[in-house]
């Protein structure tokens, strides 16, 4: 499984708890396809519409995208460190999976 | 603007840009601080009128226990609302109160204290005043600033909003190799011009100010008077044109880009490698620059500048002497054995802020005692003792050092006499707007038909 590291929520106030599944980020990222990418919320709407189509075993972990931008910040494709940067917050992700499909969203 | 423009990041980013930060004690056993951001605004700068960013999160911090770390921050957040998007004016007729439909781009703020983790709400959709435009735009603008003042719970009194500059440095000819008009007929490379007045680089320019006023009572902890200032602003880590709407998104949790503690610091003592660095740490990790302080390579120069004017100086500097003095005044604040009587040591933590021992009653502007040259001209309410908008920072950190303030610490030194008149002004220039005695204290903004492009 991926690993999940939420860093910090700097701003005072901000509800910055939320953790994002990784079906979500794939989602996201396979509509974006870039490393270092934002979806909107109406981008995260017409990700889901695209690639709405449940894996195995996985609806369970589906979740809503958080409202606002969603940033992605492929640090290493090799190793598939991953910054997602949402809302005032920032989760770390391990996942080598999810770095070969941007790749090869990427051609 | 003693600390605008000062570092190669931060100089691209105007809106988060800190230009100045006073704390001084004020009437009514209240603390004022000040931080302005957005420097050398010209006032005639329309249409699109400057205004603090939506996206950054603007701080005042302060350390009441000497660690060098936040114990009450300050924040603010600004939210910009476009009455009529069809228009391209910012106002279609004379803005005669801050509700007045007339003013189409208005900007609201937020505040909240934070304080041992917990965050309250201290006041909501505060109102800015509107630019000063000019007299047919906004032809009450005194009205329109003052009831931008806001009065809140507690004793807390708030503002936000464009004031007239009221630093003043002759920006040309220091950064021209330190050329410093007054004593041009010494200067090494140049040295056949005659001596000449100063020119305010700042003159007639504009800025955006935060100012609040809190009761002493509120900032310090039983036994210790004296507090640490220090003001920040802050971006999301994501930052992505969205050329769909025509604007910036942004995500993720705010990083620090911008930082002021005491004057002129990062601007002239931190190398150019480190100066956005030292912008985007805290005062409590300031040990890792604290040998740009103790061996500042300004201190060095003057000699080779000024041939034979700062020997004494230039001999400190070769030798490698640590400038004791300097730590002191810029990174620990002055133990009471410096300067008798005078203290606002905070610890031996080395952490760049702005001390202000607010046990020290304010020095009225009228009496024998009250120096712009704040502790060196006898005047222990001025800077270093905190930050007063009048004080005359430049010229006390320039004689600073040029060694005048060893001597505090090393009787034995010998000053040299250079360092006793060492000036960018023969006489401090006359400010057109000048600041007041009242909140916010800066004058009010230069009109962009009246003065509309400074000088």
């Amino acid at each position: 499984m991926p690993s999940q590291d939420e860093t910090h929520a700097a701003e005072p106030g901000s509800s910055g708890s939320r953790r994002l599944s990784r079906r979500s980020l794939l989602q996201g990222a396979a509509t974006a396809g870039a490393a270092g990418l934002a979806v909107t919320a109406m981008g995260a709407t017409q990700a889901r519409a695209a690639t709405d189509r449940p894996a195995p075993g996985d609806d369970d972990m589906v979740k809503p995208l958080p409202s606002g931008p969603i940033v992605l910040n492929v640090r290493d494709a090799k190793s598939g460190d991953i910054e997602v940067f949402y809302g005032t917050s920032q989760v770390q992700l391990q996942d080598k999976e999810l770095t070969a499909r941007i790749a090869r969203a990427l051609g | 603007m003693s600390s605008h423009r000062e570092a190669p990041e931060i100089s691209k980013d105007p809106v988060a840009d800190s230009t100045d930060l006073y704390a001084f004690v004020s009437a009514g056993n209240t603390v004022t601080l000040i931080a302005n951001y957005i420097p050398l605004q010209l006032p005639a700068g329309g249409p699109n009128f400057y205004e603090f960013g939506d996206d950054v999160l603007y701080q005042i911090h302060i350390d009441n226990d000497g660690d060098g770390r936040a114990d009450i921050s300050y924040g603010f957040r600004f939210h910009t609302t476009v009455r009529d998007p069809g228009i391209f004016l910012y106002n279609t007729g004379p803005i005669s109160s801050l509700t007045d439909k007339n003013w189409n781009r208005v900007q609201t703020y937020d505040v909240t204290v934070t304080s041992h983790g917990q965050t309250s709400t201290l006041g909501s959709n505060l109102p800015c005043p509107p630019c000063n435009i000019g007299p047919l735009s906004t032809p009450t603008y005194a009205g329109l600033a003052s009831a931008a003042v806001n009065h809140l719970s507690g004793g807390t009194t708030v503002f936000a909003g464009q004031r007239a500059e009221a630093f003043f440095v002759d920006l040309g000819s220091i950064f021209d190799l330190g050329d410093l008009r007054p004593f041009e007929q010494l200067h090494a490379p140049m040295g056949t011009l005659k001596s000449l007045p100063g020119v305010n680089a700042t003159n007639d320019l504009n800025v955006h100010s935060i100012a609040i006023q809190v009761p002493i009572s509120a900032l310090t902890i039983s036994g210790h008077p004296t507090i640490g200032v220090w003001t920040t602003a802050s971006r999301q880590k994501a930052r992505i044109y969205d050329a769909d709407r025509g604007e910036y998104v942004t995500a993720g949790p705010f990083v620090q880009v911008s930082r002021l503690g005491n004057p002129l610091v990062n601007e002239v003592l931190i190398p150019m490698g480190e100066k956005d660095l030292w912008n985007s740490l805290p005062p409590a990790d300031d040990k890792r620059f604290a040998q740009y302080v103790t061996q500042p390579a300004l201190s060095g120069l003057l000699n080779t500048l000024y041939p034979n004017s700062f020997s004494h100086v230039d001999a400190l500097a070769k030798a490698g002497t640590p400038r004791t003095d300097l730590e002191a005044i810029l990174l620990t604040g002055l133990p009471g054995t410096v300067v008798k009587g005078f203290t606002n040591y905070t610890g031996p933590v080395l952490a760049d802020m702005l001390r202000l021992n607010t046990s020290i009653a304010p020095t009225p502007s009228g009496s024998k005692t009250f120096s712009t040259l704040g502790l060196i001209g006898g005047d222990p309410a001025g800077f270093p003792n905190g930050r007063r908008v009048t004080d005359d920072v430049v010229t006390i950190e320039l004689r600073a050092l040029a060694g005048y303030t060893y001597q505090f610490v090393d009787t034995t030194y010998d000053v040299d006499p250079a360092a006793d008149i060492i000036t960018d002004f023969t006489s401090p220039p006359a400010i057109g707007s000048a600041p007041t005695s009242m909140f916010p204290y800066l004058g009010l903004p230069y009109s962009g038909y009246l003065e509309p492009s400074g000088q």
